[in-house]
C-alpha cells in the first residue's frame, strides 16, 4: 500500500517536474547542478507536506524552488548576484514556464510509449519482456541468455530514463543525446562482454 | 552529484524488489535505506515511472508473445494490421532459437487446451427480454448479458473474441497480456487487457462504458490505415455512431448508473421521460408509448426495478398526473388534462 503522502507527491509535484526543471535551467547558471537542486527542492516539499499538506501544490513547489535558489545565492556565493541577475528574476511567473497538467490516461499512454521508444534496443526489449509479457527477471535472463545482473542493469537504467522522459525533465534534444549515449556505452559494454 | 548516485541506488532497489527474490532481510535493509527523505523522494519518482510502464500492456494487446513493436510502429502490430509482416526486429537482438521453441510449445499447449471448448463458430448465448445472465468464460473472464442480448464467444490462442450481435453486455476481463480480449460490435472493435467495461449496441450506435482499466476502440471496418484508435480509460463513456467517437469522462457514480442494470435496477437522474421509457421498453414485451410530445422532455429520477414496468407507470400516474391507458400490451402515456 502506498502512503497517501507519496501518492500526493506523485500526482501534485512530480507532474510539474518538466516546468520545474525548465525554471531551474533558465535561472541557474550551472546546469550540472540542476539535478541536485531538483532533488533538494523535492526533499523540502516532501518534508513540508509531511507536516501539513499545502493547498496549491504547484505554487508551493515553485515558492520552495525560489527560496532554495535565494538561499543558495545568499549563502554560498558560488554565483554572483550579477550572474543570476536580480533576485526578482526568481519570480518569473510560474505560468510562463508552460503550465503543465497531469495528463489524461490517453496522453499518458502515448507519452509512456514515446519514452519507451527512446530507450536503447536492449533496454527496450528487456523492459517489454518484463512489463508487457510479464516474464520474471529470471525468465528474461534465460530467454536472452544473459545473467540476471545484466537484466537488472537494463531495467534500472530503463526506469531512470523513462522517469526523465515521462516527467519531462529532459528536453527532446537532451533526451535523444542521452539515449544515444546510453546506446553507445551499451554497445561498448556489449563488446567487452562478448 | 550526490543526487544522481541516490537516483541510481533508488533504481537498483526498485529493480531488486521486482526480482522475485526478496527476503525479510532485504525488506528491512530497504526500509532503512528509504528513511532519509532524499532517498524516499527519489524512490517515489522512479516507482511512479515504473508503474507507468505497465500501461504499455494496453499497447501490447494483440502483439504475439516474443514480438516487440518497433519504435513508432505501434499501430503496425499484427493486431492492427493482420496482413502486414512484422518480421524485422531490432537488428542484432534477435531472440535465440530457444525462445522460439518456448513460444512454439506454449502455443501448442494453449491450442490443445483451447480445443476442448473451441467450437468452430464459437459458443452462443442469449437472454430473453427482461432477463440477465452471467456467462463464465473458460479463460476466467466473466460476461453479464443484459436484456434481449446475444453474444458469440470464440477463444483462440491469439485472441479472446466476443461478438456482440445484439443488446448489451458487461465484461470482467481476466488478465492475459498475450491474448487480447476483443469485443466486436458491428464494425467496431473494443480491445481490453484486464479491465471492466460494458458494450451496448442499439439503433443509435455503440456505447462503451469503462469502469476499470483501459480499453481501446477501433473504429471502422478494418481499413485501419489512418484512423487512430481511441483509448478509453476508467470513468469514461464512449459513444460511437457513424464516423464519430465521442468520449465523455464522467464521475464514478454516473458511470455506475449506466451499469445499474446488472443489479436488476434502472437508475435515472434528471433523465428525460423519453429516454427512461426507451430504457424500460428494452426490458419488457409491453410497449410504453408517449402520446403527447410535451411529455418527452419531462425529467424524472429514481431507482426502478427494470422488470417492473407497472410500478414505473403507476409512479408516473401518481407523481405527474400522467394518464396511462393499457391496451393490447401497449401502454399509452398522455399529459394531464387542464
Amino acid at each position: 500500500m502506498q502512503a497517501p503522502l507519496d501518492t500526493w507527491f506523485e500526482r501534485e509535484i512530480l507532474a510539474h517536474e518538466g516546468a520545474l526543471v525548465r525554471y531551474l535551467t533558465r535561472i541557474w547558471p550551472n546546469r550540472d547542478e540542476v539535478h541536485d537542486l531538483r532533488q533538494e527542492i523535492y526533499i523540502r516539499v516532501y518534508e513540508a507536506a509531511a507536516k501539513s499538506r499545502p493547498h496549491a501544490a504547484k505554487s508551493f513547489l515553485f515558492t520552495t524552488a525560489r527560496n532554495l535558489l535565494a538561499d543558495r545565492i545568499r549563502r554560498e556565493r558560488i554565483v554572483s548576484i550579477e550572474a543570476v541577475g536580480d533576485l526578482e528574476v526568481l519570480d518569473v511567473l510560474i505560468d510562463e514556464v508552460s503550465p503543465e497538467r497531469w495528463l489524461g490516461a490517453r496522453q499518458e499512454l502515448k507519452r509512456v510509449a514515446q519514452a519507451f521508444d527512446r530507450l536503447s534496443p536492449k533496454c527496450r526489449r528487456v523492459l517489454w519482456m518484463r512489463r508487457v509479457e510479464q516474464l520474471t527477471q529470471k525468465e528474461v535472463a534465460s530467454v536472452l541468455r544473459v545473467n540476471e545482473k545484466t537484466v537488472e542493469k537494463h531495467l534500472a537504467k530503463g526506469v531512470r530514463l523513462i522517469a526523465d522522459y515521462l516527467f519531462g525533465s529532459k528536453s527532446t534534444s537532451e533526451a535523444t543525446k542521452t539515449a544515444a549515449g546510453e546506446a553507445q556505452s551499451e554497445r561498448e559494454r556489449g563488446q567487452h562482454q562478448d | 552529484m550526490d543526487s544522481i548516485r541516490i537516483e541510481q541506488a533508488a533504481a537498483d532497489w526498485l529493480i531488486r524488489r521486482d526480482s522475485g527474490t526478496w527476503s525479510a532481510a532485504d525488506q528491512a535493509a530497504f526500509d532503512e535505506w528509504l528513511e532519509p527523505t532524499a532517498h524516499r523522494v527519489a524512490y517515489i519518482r522512479l516507482a511512479a515511472a515504473w508503474r507507468e510502464t505497465q500501461r504499455l500492456q494496453a499497447l501490447g494487446a494483440g502483439t504475439a508473445p516474443g514480438e516487440l513493436p518497433r519504435p513508432n510502429e505501434w499501430r503496425l502490430t499484427p493486431f492492427f494490421s493482420p496482413r502486414r509482416q512484422i518480421g524485422s526486429r531490432a537488428a542484432g537482438f534477435r531472440p535465440p532459437p530457444v525462445r522460439l521453441a518456448l513460444v512454439a510449445s506454449l502455443l501448442i499447449a494453449i491450442l490443445l487446451g483451447s480445443a476442448w471448448f473451441l467450437l468452430p463458430r464459437g459458443d452462443s448465448y442469449h437472454t430473453a427480454v427482461g432477463g440477465t445472465q452471467g456467462v463464465p468464460m473458460a479463460d476466467g473472464s466473466k460476461v453479464t448479458l443484459n436484456t434481449d442480448s446475444r453474444i458469440r464467444v470464440q477463444l483462440t490462442a491469439r485472441e479472446r473474441r466476443v461478438q456482440l450481435e445484439q443488446g448489451e453486455a458487461f465484461f470482467e476481463v481476466a488478465k492475459d497480456a498475450t491474448r487480447p480480449f476483443v469485443v466486436a460490435a458491428g464494425t467496431e472493435r473494443v480491445v481490453a487487457v484486464g479491465t471492466q467495461f460494458s458494450v451496448r449496441r442499439d439503433e443509435r450506435g455503440v456505447r462503451v462504458v469503462v469502469t476499470e482499466g483501459t480499453v481501446r476502440i477501433e473504429h471502422g471496418d478494418g481499413a485501419m490505415t489512418e484512423a487512430t484508435p481511441a483509448m478509453i480509460e476508467a470513468g469514461s463513456i464512449a459513444r460511437i455512431a457513424g464516423e464519430g467517437v465521442l468520449i465523455q469522462e464522467k464521475p464514478r457514480d454516473e458511470v455506475e448508473r449506466y451499469l445499474s442494470w446488472r443489479t436488476g435496477y434502472l437508475v435515472f437522474r434528471e433523465t428525460p421521460l423519453a429516454d427512461a421509457v426507451a430504457e424500460f421498453n428494452r426490458y419488457t414485451t409491453q410497449r410504453i408509448v408517449i402520446e403527447d410530445a410535451q411529455l418527452a422532455g419531462v425529467r424524472i429520477g429514481g431507482n426502478f426495478k427494470s422488470t417492473n414496468v407497472d410500478a414505473f407507470v403507476r409512479l408516473l400516474e401518481e407523481g405527474f398526473q400522467i394518464t396511462a391507458t393499457r391496451t393490447d400490451g401497449v401502454i399509452a402515456l398522455r399529459a394531464p388534462r387542464q
